[in-house]
């Protein structure tokens, strides 16, 4: 074998080209190379019909034509495995037996990484910018309207956010957790620390609900009805117990009249958040059915658009990308609001779709507030798969 | 545990799937019965020699360890031919 045949021929695949593929319904055949217990742990998921099979890459090595044989022949197909290596040595494979086989680059870590950050609304008076982290389901925003940038549910990484405002011309003005977050870390703690742009959150997620102890992060307390402003655009606190004590919708209202609701993990465009996660879900259930019967209403329209926090499916998101919807849709398209008839019905209803409680989550609390610093390899580790906020649907 | 081994592999600095490759291609050439000693570096290796011999007919998994040399760690697997 001489040098050249050695270097990989298939071509690579990046995880920004995988997205706009499963987002067009595009994407190729998956083939995952990794061993069957890291692929059960989590894997790439897409819309509906998306086609994944595990193959590891030893059952190539040890029978190269028998798992060959397992792959389609007749179609593109794109290997994943923990990093790249394996990926490409298994393209390679394929490749010559004649099969059209392409490789992810950086492998499954860099699509966990993968960030996806687009305008949703341009308008004269600003802009909403949204920033996914699509393999964990995790949304995220920026408001921007004259030069003030404010960020709703930052994720880990810092750099998409600094970037994205940054591009726009903006300066970070104001940080909002909707809530202190079980399933990922925050960002907002260091963006505060790295910017100096003050971070808020409510009082009642300063204490972790399982320990009883208090936050050692700095933050600013923010309350119910409060309103803050970011450049020409109002943001008003709208108390929304349930999910956590202290979770807030925040609805930001343009000058021309236009409304967005940031739900965090309130209601979602096919579900609406678990109230188990602080380890009372039975006592925390009405407190969710009051927030979605009698807070949250007085200030929707049905032209209000629904920026939730995650997505369970990535077919909540339309070709464009984007996250969201209009109130006058979503209360009729998420099947899982017609439970709100009553409180008994409700209760029913949430208590018997509750998903797995992952244990990681309390452990992810205590880090949002400061209880706990972990390493970058706890925090991989912590957050790895897709989230599981939501109710089963 | 003492343990007993006929020959050593070293793929130290060898990324997923190398050491997976020049192990099996070194248990080919071992006689039958014979333990093969793999040295690797990459952590990745512990979870998918578990799987492979799962997969492989003549190969059995007797042990693995992990050692600290020099700020660094080794995953040690002890491979035996079987058949």
């Amino acid at each position: 074998m001489t040098i050249a045949e050695l270097q990989t021929q298939a071509p690579a695949v990046t995880a920004s080209d995988l997205y706009d593929a499963l987002l067009r319904n595009t994407a190729p055949f998956i083939l995952d190379v990794r061993n069957p217990d890291d692929f059960a742990r989590w894997r790439i998921e897409g819309r509906a019909g998306l086609m994944v099979q595990n193959i590891p890459y030893y059952d190539f090595i040890e029978d190269e034509e028998g798992a060959t044989a397992r792959v389609p022949a007749d179609r593109e197909v794109l290997v994943v495995c923990a990093k790249e290596g394996s990926s490409q040595y298994v393209a390679e494979l394929l490749r010559a037996r004649g099969i059209d086989a392409r490789y992810l680059e950086g492998g499954i870590l860099s699509w966990g990484h993968f960030y996806d950050t687009r305008d949703i609304v341009s308008a004269s008076w600003g802009r909403i910018v949204q920033v996914a982290r699509p393999a964990r389901g995790d949304v995220s925003f920026i408001v921007i309207s004259d030069g003030a940038a404010a960020v709703i549910d930052p994720l880990r990484h810092l750099a998409p956010y600094l970037e994205a405002i940054a591009a726009r011309g903006a300066r970070l003005t104001h940080i909002f957790d909707t809530h202190v977050h079980a399933d990922h870390i925050s960002g907002g703690p260091e963006l505060n620390r790295e910017t100096g742009a003050p971070y808020y959150v409510h009082p009642y997620d300063a204490i972790h609900p399982i320990d009883m102890l208090p936050a050692t992060i700095a933050y600013t307390p923010l309350n119910d009805g409060q309103t803050y402003r970011v450049g020409q655009v109002d943001l008003r606190m709208i108390w929304y117990p349930g999910h956590t004590l202290g979770q807030v919708n925040i609805l930001a209202i343009a000058p021309d009249g236009s409304r967005y609701l940031f739900t965090g993990d309130g209601i979602f465009l096919r579900s609406f958040g678990r109230p188990d996660l602080g380890g009372r879900g039975e006592e925390w259930t009405p407190l969710l059915y009051e927030s979605m019967t009698r807070r949250l209403p007085p200030h929707l329209n049905d032209a209000t658009l629904i920026l939730p926090s995650h997505f369970s499916t990535l077919d909540e998101a339309d070709k464009a990308g984007r996250v969201a919807a209009p109130w006058g849709v979503v209360r009729q398209t998420n099947t899982s609001l017609s439970h709100l008839k009553s409180a008994e019905a409700f209760r029913s209803f949430v208590l018997g779709n509750l998903p797995e409680f992952p244990p990681q989550y309390v452990e992810i609390k205590r880090v949002n507030i400061g209880l706990r610093t972990p390493s970058e390899a706890e925090a991989e580790e912590l957050e790895l798969g897709k989230n599981v906020c939501a109710l089963a649907q | 545990m003492e343990l007993t081994y006929h020959q050593t592999l070293d793929v130290k600095g060898a990324k997923c799937p190398m050491p997976l490759v020049k192990s099996r291609k070194a248990i080919t050439e071992l006689p039958v019965g014979q333990v093969l000693r793999v040295i690797a570096t990459d952590r990745g290796s512990v979870a998918d020699f578990q799987g492979w011999v799962k997969a492989a007919k003549n190969v059995e998994l007797v042990a693995q360890e992990v050692v600290q040399e020099g700020g660094q760690e080794l995953y040690i697997h002890y491979l035996r031919r079987t058949a």
